[in-house]
């Protein structure tokens, strides 16, 4: 076989990929009984609302971990810190028996865990962006349904929304 | 100029990025400057164990000197304290405490920077990670290269790093997005700086024979995955969604070329081969039909050029913004987020015999563009000079005003 020389431009190739992807998918959902998805640019839209979401970063700031408060009380912590309420002496040897005896025994449980919790804490963070992002779009809807609430009634269709104003030139 | 490299390993055996990096950087400037490697005795990175002598040595034409390790790494502790200080929220000295862990806890190496360290035009540090970068780089700040090789994993955001971020007097950098990602973490912009990658030789294209393949009874078409084989290295995702893919493609074979660090599961396509021979490697990657890199984290893949440098195509994990801007920038492969992505990606580049070379070609004219060490080493001297010249600019006035 010869190989024919040709230019491939990798964005391109990417953007076809992605496409076949999210038809995919959007057929299988209609498939399954979610008949918005019928449309085909309301489903790229809910896509890339849900698609830039879940593509934040780790270290990314959200606003709804802030309003839950003290992250001691929410936040999956997944190192292990050990401690003891006795007395110097007893918390000693509690403290050696557990770090020495126990935790060799049980690390590859505690490991197992940890993982798990690893995986929790990140689709965690990955819902915090999604409400983050759908909430941004609701307020910038209910801005945009206040806006045109506020607007004066049509009168004719002069003033259609998608028309000119009467004063506006025409080139 | 007069030059002091300090990284945490050096030695032509001693496998590693950052360490490969320094070496062959080394090298070439040895003859051109007066150069030295400042490091440990250590071989294993894992336990930091003192296994070469301490000492001066010369190595390929470069001048080492080598410091003991006062202690192993202890792993249990390291790990809790990793635990500890990614969960975010954990003291500056506990986190500074994590630097020291990490290790190589090498005072000696401290010692002679402080003794000697003004000496040096430059002094430039591997990998802002470990010990000897974390406590050396502030006793020499003012002559201070940083090559940070950072990746998105979770010891870069930890809250110490943006002053150490800002001491460096330069910075070298493997890719853009590094330099993005470094730059993130800073208060202040980092300059002078340079992306300057690493050099590749040009090798022989479509002239290595197959026996050593056949000898091994590996099929032609196949992905080829090089490298540990390793859940860090994003693998066992790898193996997963090979698995799913090949049920409906019997045709096709994945060859895991590397130490396994994980356990691989029997299945009938893929061809566990641990570590290779160096004709082995070469046969196996003159002969894929692609290159796998399914690393979540990479400063700069080493490997993937290196593909590119035979014409081969890259798949790479699109998650990892390094390998995507790699691979996009180069024209030179696909990238995959998810596994059906994987499946439609992989399938372009075995079923498209003409698209697949065409983007192996691509990737070969981005290191021939980005990658022959003539490019590499004029940038990378080219940012010394820089920096030595704002150093010996601002060196009178600081003298002026303290007179």
């Amino acid at each position: 076989m010869t190989l024919r020389d040709v230019d491939v431009d990798v964005d391109a190739v990417m953007a076809d990929l992605h496409g076949r992807v999210r038809e995919r998918l959007r057929a299988q959902l209609v498939e399954g009984g979610e008949h918005a998805f019928d449309d085909p640019s309301l489903f790229a839209d809910v896509e890339a609302v849900l698609h830039a979401a879940a593509s934040t970063p780790d270290a990314a700031r959200l606003i709804l971990p802030e309003l839950l408060g003290d992250p001691h009380l929410w936040r999956l912590t997944t190192s292990l810190r050990y401690a003891s309420h006795r007395g110097p002496a007893a918390a000693g040897l509690f403290m050696f028996v557990k770090r020495r005896v126990l935790m060799p025994l049980f690390r590859w449980l505690y490991e197992y865990s940890r993982d798990n919790f690893d995986r929790q804490r990140r689709t965690n963070h990955v819902l915090f962006a999604c409400v983050q992002a759908l909430a941004l779009e609701t307020a910038l809807l209910r801005r945009e349904v206040r806006r045109l609430a506020a607007r004066p009634p049509a009168t004719g269709l002069a003033q259609d929304s998608d028309a000119p104003p009467p004063s506006t030139p025409r080139g | 100029m007069k030059l002091a490299f300090v990284v945490q390993r050096y030695g032509a055996d001693i496998a590693g990025g950052s360490e490969g990096h320094c070496r062959e950087l080394a090298e070439r400037l040895a003859p051109r400057h007066d150069l030295i490697v400042l490091t440990t005795c250590a071989k294993d990175y894992v336990t930091w164990e003192n296994e070469l002598p301490a000492g001066r040595s010369v190595e390929h034409g470069v001048t080492v000197l080598r410091f003991p390790v006062a202690r192993q790494r202890r792993m249990k502790l390291f790990a809790d304290l990793s635990d500890e200080v990614f969960d975010s929220g954990a003291p500056r000295e506990r986190q500074e405490e994590w630097f020291r862990e990490n290790g190589p806890d090498t005072p000696a190496l401290l010692e002679h920077l402080r003794a000697h360290g003004r000496e040096f035009d430059l002094v430039v540090f591997w990998t802002y990670r470990y010990f000897q970068s974390y406590f050396g780089l502030p006793l020499v700040a003012d002559r201070a290269v940083l090559v940070p090789t950072a990746e998105e994993d979770a010891a870069i955001n930890l809250d110490v790093l943006p002053d150490f971020f800002d001491k460096p007097a330069g910075y070298l950098f493997l890719t853009p997005e590094e330099q993005e990602l470094v730059s993130s973490r800073a208060y202040r912009p980092l300059h002078p700086a340079v992306v300057a990658g690493i050099g590749l030789e040009r090798v022989p294209i479509g002239g290595t024979p197959r026996a050593p393949l056949d000898a091994l009874n590996i099929p032609p078409k196949y992905l080829l995955y090089l490298g540990r084989v390793d859940r860090n290295k994003g693998c066992d995702a790898l193996v997963e969604n090979f698995q799913e893919y090949a049920a409906t493609r019997p045709d096709v074979t994945l060859v895991l070329a590397g130490p396994a660090k994980m356990q691989i599961p029997a299945h009938r396509q893929i061809r566990a081969l641990g570590y290779v021979t160096d004709a082995v490697r070469e046969a196996l990657l003159a002969h894929a039909q692609a290159l796998v890199v399914p690393s979540w984290y990479e400063s700069l893949s080493i490997v993937l050029l290196e593909a590119w440098n035979s014409a081969v195509p890259a798949l790479v994990n699109g998650r990892c913004k390094v390998l995507a801007g790699q691979v996009t920038r180069a024209n030179g492969g696909l990238y995959y987020m998810f596994p059906a992505e994987f499946d439609e990606a992989a399938d372009y580049l075995l079923n498209r015999p003409n698209e697949r070379a065409a983007l192996g070609r691509q990737g070969l004219a981005y290191v021939e563009r980005e990658y022959r060490w003539p490019t590499v080493l004029s940038r990378v001297e080219g940012l010394f000079e820089d920096v030595r010249r704002v150093r010996t600019r601002s060196a009178p006035r600081a003298q002026t005003v303290r007179s």
